[in-house]
């Protein structure tokens, strides 16, 4: 019996370990975890009771910290298509050991991304008429089919790839197996069925990649498609897709340490796997970073005056002190890390990704709020000012996230058992074939003169 | 069974005070009750928009269709199938009749326990006052 | 029967085609509908407009018997703080109205005087594009609805009008009305609200409440449509000012200096 279990876990009992195992700091993580979800709850319900005023949100700032929460929760959620389809079509082997728990940010905080605007609306309870009374003009509904899509086929991805271990935790027995048994859909690990998942997933990879672009686009729909100053632009597209893929990539490089540590994956996840991301999210800074400035010197060479406005109250005005950090964080901050090799060590990249993360949210502020805070009129004294209900919404959705992936590391393997063998079994020999058949032909089917005219 | 006595006695008790709701209003006479909802004394005010038969039954489809009626395709006049023709409005035209919500409306919806989110927004007249 | 993908197939046609019992049943069984009134008809040839002379306004200063009038019969809540607060009509500087009138050599007699703001309910309204449910939408005779039983509370709306016309309820509103106006009902926390052209009284062959309460006449209202009205009259001066009509919002709220 544990003849046969030894078998299937081989050499890879830690990526067995995390699952059947639960140390002192699984049970404190959970129950300071469980707390901040309640705080958060409870912060819900006290909105509930009242309305939206107990937020800081006024008629002139009616958008604040729920919708920065929406479009920062939308953005992360970019990583793991990023870094499960891309890498995948891309064929970069040293995706293996980290696609799942990438997909699986992926999925579940798109949840909390949808949650936080269904957080903000003034009737919750009617929530379902934007289906029932769809109006396809208006960008919140693109939103809704996009995102829709996006969980969708991310879900289906996680899946898919997560069937070869839940099979392998089946035959595993115990307790579980009937659970793992149904889930695993009768996966037996032949020849014919690998190659259908391989064209299953290879078929969702390529999928989801126009539709992880769609979503944050239409995210910035909803703004772009306004003819408020500083939100009308039509680089917002872009450049939101960009800071989704910036600041998801950096929480995915958080993840990844954090799991490393918890769980010993050190022999799975190695520094080169932090190297190569961090190489990427510099390429993604340096990006982020353009995409800003083509922006704001577009607005300050045009020097219309309600646009100015809000710019100046950005630079050097009310937003000037969050608008500067952001910057810092989003770029002073891990652009150096990033770039200098002797620094992009796991430390530096986990510092450099935490320093992103929190620009990243201070830049979605910085760009709702400070245009609500005049609009098209000269207002003055309009200020915004997040109450308690607020930030224990935040904290709440950010704790629950962490909650629930926690438990799925408890049911579910989060490093892929299945693709890391395969890496190890076959990619060697496929990657070397790949490579041979690039290089130019070796032997005596040459016809060619030599230049030198040896002949 | 081991320990059969305390089972069927625990059991006998678990399913009384599970079925309490069932029992309670029965044995206590309560269920006794029948809702009695006040109809206006006044003599102009004898009928309805439409007849008791049908408006008991399609009160809600009735307001409803008023409220599709006038907020969205702007149409306030109703013709009933007495050949009259009312405006179309909770405060303006049932209140007018019906003009105390506690003795009338709420009659029968707290007895059947409905609720319904009519009174949040349409307000009602506190007292019977003409003019 | 055996059960293999054929059974399923049919099994799934029968429940499709069981779905449409319901639906069919309504069409054909002739569900009576209201005859619209001629009223209604005729209501829906117009095209409303509002013109404000704003020097008649000026006379008096410091009068707010439009706002009061609009606010009471609504039953427009006082929320007491601007963080709250809900206005259907309200004023506010010319030079914060008008930003583009200012010139270096400029009238400096108005600059702070009070204009008159509401919803423009414009020809081309960006509000009735955002709402993800049509919960405001533009009406036939040219007024921009709002349908408070669909609301459900988004403020995109709110984000999509230039002229901040609208207000959210960010609480129950009924403590916070003085006198309840029985005839209107209040509404409910977490929708939007904004001035209707006082949709009910038009409907009662009537003008909107703060065009009647004008002292100064300084308001009218009409039908842009009927070249003897009191707006097209307005109309004919030549200092005739929109909210930024650069917006292509086309507004039909007009200002008469």
């Amino acid at each position: 019996m544990l003849d046969h279990r030894q078998k299937i876990i081989g050499e890879d009992t830690v990526l067995f370990e995390h699952i059947w195992k639960s140390g002192k700091g699984f049970y404190i993580t959970v129950s300071i975890l469980g707390a901040l979800v309640l705080l958060g709850l409870y912060a819900y319900v006290t909105q509930y009771r009242t309305g939206l005023a107990v937020t800081g949100l006024s008629r002139q700032i009616f958008w604040g910290v729920y919708i920065t929460n929406f479009v920062f929760f939308i953005g992360i959620s970019h990583a793991g298509t990023f870094i499960s389809a891309v890498l995948r079509i891309l064929k970069a082997e040293w995706r293996r050991p980290i696609s799942r728990l990438s997909e699986l940010t992926t999925v579940f905080i798109l949840m909390f991304g949808v949650g936080s605007v269904l957080i903000d609306l003034g009737r919750p309870d009617r929530m379902l008429y934007a289906i029932r009374y769809a109006n396809f003009q208006s960008p919140l509904l693109w939103d809704v089919c996009s995102i829709a899509t996006y969980l969708t086929v991310s879900s289906i991805s996680l899946y898919l790839a997560l069937i070869p271990d839940i099979a392998m935790l089946r035959d595993l027995g115990g307790k579980r197996e009937w659970f793992y048994r149904i889930l695993s859909l009768g996966w037996r690990g032949t020849e014919g069925q690998h190659h259908r998942l391989d064209k299953a997933i290879g078929f969702v990879s390529v999928l989801v990649i126009p539709v992880m672009i769609t979503v944050h686009t239409v995210v910035s729909f909803v703004f772009a498609m306004t003819i408020q100053p500083l939100w009308h632009s039509a680089i917002f597209g872009p450049y939101f897709v960009v800071g989704a893929i910036f600041s998801g990539v950096a929480s995915v490089i958080v993840v990844m340490a954090v799991l490393r540590k918890a769980y010993h994956l050190e022999n799975y996840i190695k520094p080169i796997h932090f190297n190569n991301i961090g190489i990427f999210l510099m390429a993604m800074t340096l990006l982020w970073f353009y995409f800003t400035f083509a922006e704001y010197i577009t607005i300050v060479y045009g020097n219309e005056p309600i646009h100015m406005a809000i710019f100046w109250s950005k630079i050097s005005g009310k937003f000037a002190p969050l608008f500067w950090l952001h910057f810092v964080l989003c770029f002073i901050i891990p652009l150096p890390i990033l770039a200098i090799r002797k620094y992009r060590t796991i430390r530096g990249t986990v510092i450099a990704s935490i320093s992103i993360i929190l620009g990243m949210w201070l830049e979605r502020f910085v760009i709702i709020v400070p245009t609500l805070t005049r609009q098209r009129m000269p207002v003055d004294g309009a200020y915004y000012i997040p109450t308690w209900v607020e930030w224990s919404i935040l904290t709440g959705c950010i704790s629950l996230f962490m909650l629930l992936y926690t438990l799925f590391t408890k049911v579910f393997p989060i490093v892929p058992v299945w693709e890391v063998r395969e890496g190890r079994e076959k990619a060697v020999t496929q990657v070397g074939e790949r490579i041979r058949s690039y290089l130019p032909e070796t032997g005596a089917d040459q016809n060619l003169l030599s230049p030198g005219g040896r002949g | 069974m081991y320990d059969g006595k305390k089972i069927i006695l625990g059991l006998i008790i678990f399913l009384g005070l599970i079925t309490y709701p069932i029992w309670h209003n029965t044995v206590s006479g309560k269920a006794r009750y029948v809702p009695k909802p006040e109809l206006p004394t006044d003599k102009d005010k004898k009928e309805c928009v439409e007849p008791k038969a049908f408006i008991r039954v399609n009160h809600k489809t009735l307001l409803e269709d008023w409220k599709t009626s006038v907020v969205r395709d702007g149409v306030r006049t109703y013709q009933a199938s007495n050949k009259k023709k009312y405006t179309m409005s909770l405060n303006r035209t049932c209140m007018n009749c019906h003009t105390d919500k506690t003795k009338f409306c709420d009659q029968c919806h707290n007895y059947m326990g409905v609720t319904n989110k009519c009174w949040d927004c349409h307000i009602y007249p506190k007292e019977l006052k003409k003019g | 029967m055996e059960f293999n993908r054929r059974a399923f197939i049919k099994i799934a046609g029968l429940s499709i085609l069981g779905l449409s019992v319901k639906p069919g049943w309504q069409v054909f069984s002739k569900i009576d509908t209201p005859e619209p009134s001629p009223d209604a008809e005729t209501l829906a040839q117009r095209k409303w407009g509002m013109g404000i002379y704003l020097q008649k306004c000026w006379k008096d200063a410091g009068c707010r018997v439009c706002i009061d009038a609009c606010h009471r019969i609504h039953n427009v809540p006082n929320l007491g703080t601007l963080k709250e607060e809900i206005k259907w009509v309200w004023t506010e500087p010319y030079e914060k109205v008008f930003p583009e009138h200012e010139f270096e050599v400029t009238e400096e007699d108005y600059r702070h005087k009070p204009v008159l703001l509401l919803c423009n309910q414009c020809d081309d309204p960006p509000c009735v594009r955002y709402c993800p449910t049509r919960a405001t939408w533009k009406r036939e005779d040219g007024i921009v609805m709002m349908d408070f039983h669909r609301c459900i509370g988004c403020r995109y709306c709110m984000a999509g009008c230039p002229y901040g016309s609208r207000s959210f309820n960010w609480r129950d509103p009924r403590p916070f009305i003085k006198n309840v106006n029985l005839e209107f009902p209040t509404r409910t926390r977490g929708v939007v609200e904004k001035c209707n052209f006082c949709v009910e009284r038009l409907a009662q062959n009537k003008i909107p409440a703060c065009v009647e309460a004008c002292k100064e006449k300084a308001l009218v209202f009409g039908d842009l449509k009927d070249p003897r009205s009191e707006i097209r009259e307005a109309l004919k001066f030549k200092t005739l000012y929109q909210r930024q009509p650069e917006l292509g919002t086309k507004p039909k709220v007009y200002y008469i200096l």
